[in-house]
């Protein structure tokens, strides 16, 4: 337990000047705190500092109180009572290790361990379980235990999850997460007492993009990481989202990935081993030009664009294609998440454009539905119907609803008009069609629209895009082209592909003696079809940028050396300037840095979000539009759960995805799982 | 008023000289004040006169008003704004579209 005395002086320093608030004084141990009525004694323990043990309870998912680990004695009351459940009362002296609160801790956990089996040898759990930790600092020193314990059977609930139920100690945090956050209602309990089974009663996988979070969630080790069993702070560029993950690695290899506060098995199908200046040496202007694939972190993108200026080529475009027209990506404001992530909590009405959040940014989507769930958060969608994990009014697939509810006559407008913090939210997808500046300029008049109206406060910002590339806003800050038209038009001589695996430019579309360089990590498409290969450096093996959809910029960190010959993809693009003649002006990463403050300063800024505005000019320029609305349903790209698992090279690359595919395709006994578990 | 006469002098002259133009400034500072105005009253004409131009807006908090021009072959150069109203700045561009890389 830790105990932080200067904390709770500090509080009490802080809330003794709220006093007129109706704030309740309680003591824990003798000491006094003042909380706000409503707070359990569980949270009133934290704020003095002292932790008390808790299975059950987890500050993200409802109160269940049915581990009871965390009874503690209040003074002058005659049973211990659960302080993950029981809101303080004015003047209760919270007694955290008297007699009666230890002898409540060894009981519990004495009667958790009775049918609990021998595994701690070979539990995954092993080292990181809360069971064991708690039992040693809580639990009695000796056992009295002389009768049989009880077993029960497995359940297949998917390739990413095993499970081992007779560890189970039913704290149902499992299957609070299903039905709350993840909106997926197949975990239950069933029976009572000693035969008591947690799982989906029939034979069902838990269908569910968030699946994996439930190996973390589990207290001991009846759910573990499939993948991981028996075999290493970065962020995860495989969305827009950049949440922050843990990378665990063994020799060389990622062997899990663990969320960090504020999902997968990387196996290697590696580029392993490089010459080229030549080619660059003697072109010039147009005859050169570069796609930048999703997971380019912006060191790689500001050096390519340094090169290729300095060759007299701006023609640097980006797979994902954004709107050209109007002001296109000179205000940030034009192309990020505005409303923050956070801004998704103080909403109260949003409408989603081609999109399916649940299965592009399905930490976004978590949001929302915790918005739904708790704040009352309406939610609106034009574009195929979906399941996204919470219910939401479907105004329609087509245009022409975009373009009625822009033009004001839709009986939406009406909702819009009355909200008071709405937020609309346009798909990439959505954006990469041919009508994409229509579409843009559709929603941007849209949110105009709803800022102007009365409800709406000054700084409230309503025009938002969800990317789902990790790269893409990195490249739109340092100035790229967008799509790939620009090299369509003027087929380039030298082509440079750096990760750029999604097959917009073929072979066929390039004169026939041009020469193609791929540098990247897991190179599918891109580089089959290439001259030559560049081995360059994955997201966790390099010290790299990356920008997520709200414009934050986040740092990679080293979790493994590249294998092989593969560097840093930056120190790669240096040599070859050198090479080539054109010397790029840095030779650290600090100088590369500073050259990405030169170009956008947002860029150094880590973990902040920089706010832009200018929603007006934009708006003015996006009116300016010609393009018209294509009759074509806004489809997004990524429908079932069956999608969700094959998007980028990675994944692509990967078994366990392709066993998570075929699982939701085929059902769970389809996939061959080796015997030995 | 002064800016909007150098800014329609400059024209489409933006786009033959030059490859890329960022505009780096404070949201709130005063000294970018001169920068934020200018962006506010003639960034709208000056990009419907150079539609292919790359005119990027860059918004930082706590940073030094700065104007940066890319010509060719990648060569760069930069004017501070710092404290400039904005007639000073469209004075700044025009000197930019002006200068030999």
């Amino acid at each position: 337990m830790l105990r932080l005395p200067a904390v709770s002086r500090a509080l009490a320093v802080r809330t003794s000047a709220r006093a007129s608030s109706n704030m309740v004084e309680v003591f824990v141990d003798g000491k006094p705190v003042m909380v706000e009525p409503g707070t359990t004694v569980l949270q009133t323990c934290e704020k003095v500092g002292v932790q008390i043990p808790r299975f059950c309870y987890h500050d993200r998912l409802s109160v269940a109180g049915n581990c009871r680990m965390c009874l503690v004695e209040i003074e002058k009351a005659p049973k211990p009572v659960a302080a993950c459940a029981m809101p303080v009362m004015k003047g209760w002296n919270i007694l955290t290790n008297s007699e009666k609160t230890r002898k409540a801790r060894e009981g519990v956990m004495e009667f958790l361990l009775s049918n609990h089996p021998l595994d701690c040898p070979i539990c995954d759990q092993g080292g990181e379980c809360d069971l064991q930790d708690q039992s040693m600092m809580f639990g009695a020193d000796r056992s009295r235990f002389t009768e049989g314990k009880r077993a029960v059977e497995d359940k297949n609930i998917g390739p990413l999850i095993k499970t081992i139920m007779t560890r189970c100690i039913h704290c149902t945090r499992c299957v609070r997460f299903a039905s709350e956050v993840a909106g997926v209602e197949d975990l239950g309990t069933t029976g009572r007492g000693n035969s008591m089974q947690i799982g989906t009663y029939v034979e069902k996988m838990f269908m569910s993009e968030l699946s994996g979070n439930v190996i973390d969630l589990c207290p001991v080790g009846a759910l573990t990481s499939k993948p991981y069993a028996f075999t290493t702070e970065s962020i995860d560029v495989l969305d827009a989202v950049g949440s922050n993950i843990v990378v665990s690695t063994r020799g060389g290899e990622v062997m899990r990935i663990l969320p960090r506060l504020n999902e997968d098995l990387l196996k290697y199908e590696n580029i392993l081993s490089p010459f080229t200046h030549t080619h660059l040496q003697g072109v010039q202007g147009s005859e050169v030009g570069a796609i930048a694939g999703g997971m380019v972190d912006a060191e790689a993108l500001v050096a390519l664009k340094d090169l290729l200026n300095r060759l007299d080529s701006d023609t640097l475009c980006t797979e994902e294609i954004f709107p050209m027209a109007g002001a296109g990506t000179d205000l940030r404001s034009n192309y990020l998440l505005n409303s923050r992530i956070t801004g998704i909590e103080e909403c109260d009405l949003m409408l989603l454009v081609g999109t399916n959040p649940r299965y592009e940014a399905p930490l976004f989507n978590a949001r929302v539905r915790k918005s739904w769930l708790h704040n009352e958060l309406q939610v609106a969608m034009v574009g195929h119907k979906v399941d996204l994990s919470y219910s939401y009014n479907h105004l329609g697939e087509t245009t022409q609803v975009l373009q009625e509810i822009a033009a004001g006559t839709h009986p939406f407008c009406k909702v819009l008009a009355q909200a008071k913090k709405p937020v609309v939210v346009v798909g990439s997808s959505a954006l990469q069609r041919e009508d994409g500046a229509a579409i843009f300029k559709a929603v941007s008049t849209i949110a105009q629209n709803s800022r102007a109206s009365s409800g709406v406060e000054e700084g409230w910002k309503v025009l938002n895009v969800l990317h789902r590339v990790a790269s893409q806003v990195a490249a739109l800050d340092l100035g790229y082209k967008r799509g790939v038209d620009a090299i369509r038009k003027n087929p380039p001589k030298v082509l440079f592909l750096l990760g750029a695996d999604a097959d917009c430019i073929t072979r066929a579309d390039l004169p026939k003696d041009s020469f193609i360089i791929y540098q990247g990590h897991h190179g599918d498409v891109g580089a089959v079809m290439a001259d030559v290969i560049l081995p360059g450096a994955a997201y966790t093996e390099k010290n790299g940028t990356y920008v997520n959809t709200e414009g934050r910029a986040q740092q990679t960190r080293v979790a493994v050396t590249a294998p092989g010959m593969a560097r840093e993809d930056w120190k790669i693009l240096r040599a070859i300037s050198e090479l080539a003649g054109v010397t790029l002006p840095y030779d650290t990463v600090d100088e590369v840095r500073r050259r990405l403050e030169e170009v956008s300063p947002n860029l150094v800024r880590y973990d902040d979000v920089e706010e832009s505005n200018y929603f007006k000019q934009a708006h003015e320029l996006s009116k300016a539009v010609n393009q018209s609305l294509l009759a074509a349903p806004l489809v997004p790209p990524q429908l079932t759960v069956k999608d969700f698992y094959m998007t980028d090279p990675i994944s692509r690359a990967s078994q366990t995805m392709a066993k998570c595919v075929k699982a939701a395709t085929e059902g769970a006994a389809s996939v061959d799982e080796p015997s030995i578990c | 008023m002064a800016a909007a006469a150098v800014v329609r002098g400059i024209g489409s002259n933006l786009s033959k000289h030059l490859r890329e133009v960022r505009l780096h400034l404070c949201q709130i500072s005063a000294a970018s004040q001169g920068s934020r105005d200018f962006i506010e009253q003639h960034y709208v004409t000056l990009k419907e006169a150079n539609l292919e131009l790359p005119i990027l807006i860059r918004e930082c908090s706590g940073v030094q008003p700065t104007l940066w021009a890319r010509y060719g072959f990648g060569k760069e150069r930069s004017v501070s704004l710092d404290n400039m109203n904005v007639d000073q700045v469209a004075k700044a561009l025009e000197s930019l579209v002006n200068a030999k890389p």
